[in-house]
Parts: C-alpha cells; sequence; structure tokens
C-alpha cells in the first residue's frame, strides 16, 4: 500500500512538475518580445525602440536592428537621416556594443563617400594588387550600401554620384597601377 | 596643334583606327607641361617621349590622309556608277583596281611607319609604368590613393575639375584626349587625382596599342598578300568596303559607340551633415 502511494504520489509530482515547466515555457515570451525588431515608419521611435532593446539583453542582435532601422529610414529619405544613425553609432559605442573603429567604417560604408574596403596598411603593390579582385567586389557591395545609405536613406545625390566616380576612377587607377606593379610574386 | 582619331573596327580598320592614338598625345604633352604636380607622374622625359610618340602618329596620319581621300572617292564612284553587282563591267573592273591600288598605298603606309610607333610607344609605355608603379604602387597605400583621387586637398575645386570617366572599352580615345585637354585649358591647371587618372587612362591604353601595332603588322602582311589576289580579278571585296567606310569614319569622325558618361548633377556643393564618425 505505502508503495503503491509512493509510486502514484512520484507520478503525480512528476505530471505538475511536466506541466509547471510547459506553463513556463509558454509563458516566457518576455524574452521574445524584448527583441522583437522595431516596426512601423517613424524613424525616431524606432531607434529610441532599438537602443531600449540592445541595452536589455539583445546585443547580439546588433546587425539585424541596424539593418532593420536602414529599412525603415528608406521609407522617409531626408539629410537629417544621416545625423540619426551617426548619434546611434556613436551611442552604441558608448554603450559598448561597438568599438570605435567599428561605429566608424559602420557609418562610413552607408553615409561616406570614401571606401572603407579600402583601409590598408601597406603600399598598393604589396597587399591590394595581390587581392585586386577581391577588393574591387567589396567596393562594389559597398557602393551598393552607400547607395541606400546616401541616396535611398539622406536623398544626397551628389555624394553619391561622387562616391559612384570614385569607384569607377578607383578601378581605373588600380587597374593600371597593378598592371605597373607587375606579376603578383 | 593636331589631334586625331581613333576607333574601335573590326579587322584592318580597328588596327588602323588604333594606331593614330599616338596623335592624341599631342596635346596632353602641351597641357603637361605647364603645371608642376607633387607627384611626379608626368617627369620632363615622359613628356619628351610621349611627345614624340604623337609625332610619329601625326606623320603617320598625314601619310594616310591623301590615300584615304582617294579611297573615299574611288569608292564615291564605284558606288555612283552603280558597280555593285556589275563587277563584269570593264569600267567597275578599272575602278576596282584603282581603289584596291590605293588600298595597297594604305598598308604600305602603315608598314612603313608601324615599326618606329611601336618603338615610341613601347617607350612611353615603359617610361609611364616605372612612374605610376612608383608613385602610385609603392608610395600609395590603397586609402591615401583613394584619398588622392578624391582630391581631398582642395575640396570643391577638385570635385569641379575630375575628369568624367566612360570607361575605356568602345570609346574614341580623341574624345577622352579632348575632354582632359579642356579640363586643364579651363582650370589652368590639374590636380593630383586628376593626373593620376590621366596618367592610368593613358597608360592602359599604351598597353592596348602596343599589343595592337604587334597583331596590325602580322595583319598587313596577310591584307596586302590577299589585296594583291583581288588585283588580279579586279573585285573589291567586303573587307576592304569595311576598311573604306571605317577609314571614312576614323577620319571625317563619325560617333561610334559613345559610352553615356557618368557626371554630377548639376547645382551648388552641398556638403551637409558632417558626422563625428566621418573618415
Amino acid at each position: 500500500m505505502n508503495a503503491s502511494m509512493k509510486i502514484k504520489l512520484t507520478g503525480l509530482v512528476t505530471v505538475v512538475a511536466i506541466t509547471l515547466s510547459l506553463a513556463a515555457c509558454s509563458s516566457n515570451p518576455a524574452q521574445k518580445t524584448a527583441c522583437s525588431l522595431p516596426e512601423g515608419t517613424n524613424l525616431e521611435r524606432a531607434i529610441s525602440a532599438a537602443r531600449f532593446d540592445l541595452e536589455t539583453g539583445c546585443e547580439y542582435e546588433f546587425d539585424a536592428y541596424f539593418q532593420r532601422l536602414l529599412t525603415i529610414a528608406e521609407g522617409d529619405p531626408k539629410k537629417e537621416n544621416k545625423a540619426s544613425f551617426s548619434d546611434f553609432l556613436l551611442w552604441a559605442n558608448d554603450a559598448g556594443l561597438l568599438s570605435k573603429r567599428q561605429a566608424r567604417e559602420t557609418y562610413n560604408r552607408y553615409f561616406g563617400i570614401k571606401y572603407v574596403s579600402l583601409i590598408s596598411d601597406y603600399s598598393v603593390c604589396a597587399q591590394t594588387c595581390p587581392q585586386q579582385s577581391d577588393v574591387m567586389r567589396d567596393m562594389n557591395r559597398e557602393l551598393g550600401d552607400k547607395e541606400q545609405g546616401l541616396l535611398k536613406i539622406s536623398a544626397d545625390r551628389l555624394n553619391y554620384t561622387r562616391a559612384s566616380n570614385l569607384y569607377q576612377e578607383t578601378e581605373l587607377v588600380l587597374e593600371a597601377t597593378c598592371e605597373a606593379c607587375g606579376p603578383i610574386e | 596643334m593636331k589631334t586625331a582619331i581613333m576607333c574601335e573596327r573590326k579587322g584592318t580598320q580597328q588596327f588602323l583606327g588604333m594606331l593614330l592614338v599616338g596623335c592624341l598625345l599631342l596635346p596632353v604633352a602641351a597641357y603637361s607641361s605647364s603645371t608642376a604636380p607633387t607627384i611626379k607622374l608626368f617627369p620632363t622625359t615622359v613628356l619628351e617621349e610621349i611627345k614624340h610618340t604623337g609625332n610619329v602618329a601625326a606623320e603617320m596620319e598625314s601619310g594616310l590622309q591623301g590615300v584615304i581621300s582617294q579611297l573615299d572617292e574611288q569608292q564615291k564612284l564605284y558606288l555612283e556608277s552603280k558597280c555593285e553587282g556589275n563587277e563584269g563591267d570593264p569600267g567597275c573592273e578599272r575602278i576596282a583596281r584603282q581603289l584596291g591600288k590605293s588600298y595597297l598605298d594604305m598598308l604600305n603606309v602603315m608598314a612603313d611607319k608601324l615599326p618606329e610607333m611601336e618603338t615610341a610607344v613601347n617607350a612611353t609605355s615603359s617610361s609611364l609604368e616605372k612612374r605610376i608603379r612608383k608613385e602610385l604602387g609603392q608610395k600609395k597605400t590603397s586609402w591615401t590613393l583613394q584619398e588622392l583621387l578624391i582630391g581631398e586637398e582642395s575640396g570643391q575645386a577638385a570635385a569641379a575639375s575630375q575628369p568624367s570617366l566612360r570607361g575605356r572599352s568602345g570609346m574614341r580615345l580623341s574624345d577622352r584626349f579632348s575632354q582632359y585637354y579642356k579640363l586643364v585649358a579651363r582650370s589652368g591647371g590639374k590636380t593630383n587625382s586628376s593626373l593620376a587618372v590621366i596618367a592610368s587612362d593613358i597608360y592602359l591604353d599604351m598597353q592596348e596599342t602596343s599589343s595592337l601595332i604587334a597583331r596590325t603588322r602580322e595583319e598587313i602582311a596577310r591584307a596586302t598578300l590577299m589585296e594583291q589576289l583581288n588585283q588580279s580579278f579586279g573585285t573589291i571585296t567586303p573587307e576592304m568596303q569595311e576598311v573604306v567606310a571605317g577609314v571614312k569614319a576614323i577620319l571625317f569622325g563619325e560617333e561610334l559607340d559613345v559610352i553615356p558618361m557618368a557626371i554630377p548633377p548639376a547645382g551648388p556643393v552641398d556638403y551637409g551633415y558632417e558626422s563625428a564618425l566621418q573618415m
């Protein structure tokens, strides 16, 4: 009898435990909600929401948040958007989400004329020419990001055109320079 | 100052067109000597070589001009006499032979001038190669190279004086060089960014021209033999007609394969927002 009662009690406890566990799972959407990407069309509100989430445990989703903000900003292109993204990235640096270098490179990738793909420490002959096609491919991708940042978000056609011209000139000059540098050893 | 014309066409006329590139270098030599660039891409020796190449090409051009005019006249006569499809006619046959002779003359002029042209182009290409390697390849990183291109030192003025690039393939060099010339003439001087682009453009064109000269020299022997055979039969081949048409285009400057250029939109430069993150 005692043994039977023990078995029943153990079973009951197990069932209760499982039920409680399941209930706990289903009532734990807090994590999900906390990391849901901002919605809507207002960039400033979206930035505020993103900052809150990123400060409260969603920092590993930084890239996704940033991309969402870019998409939202496309809905209302204006020059002031540059400042909003600059402030956001400076905040991300202050909050320890990005290093100063990451913040600077991210900003310039989208809103600068110069190409962060061309950052290098050694001479063109030594460092760039051996990977010329990779560099040009990276620049091409970056030109796409500049199109989004400068043209679609900031409505800054002039600087986008300058970035585009810089791409063409760099391609020409790199081709000539790498030809002049000679074959890769 | 003479300028010549270059275009790309199929077969022989393509080579002929490419060979006239040297003539286009005269204006470059003239304007490049008027400034003292910080980066030494065009020292006196390079300028002298460019000038010499231009002179050689100009000689070739003047040598060809007469025979090309003659070819044009003869082809016009041939067409006006309705000789197409009438090759058996003795009059038409005579015109065809004269046309073939002029064509041979043109090939001979080219054969005479090509070795000198080849030497001049190769010398210029080699000098320019050394300067580009040293000044752009070894002294610059890719980042400082882009800073040079963007013309950071002169801001708005540099942006205004950037040459508009249209890519090398399928465009006439005469247009490009004329554009460079106008740019410099208008600004009264050049920025280093423009110099780097001009030097690169000339160097790549020289490389291309050099290889075309080599191919042309081979082609001339074949074309001469073919035409000598044609002389025996007194016919105008489609190849000859194409060459004559190409030559006309080269001399009279018909627009060929013009690629639209990207130019900044009109209006005042707006530097706008400057981020603390700006590089």
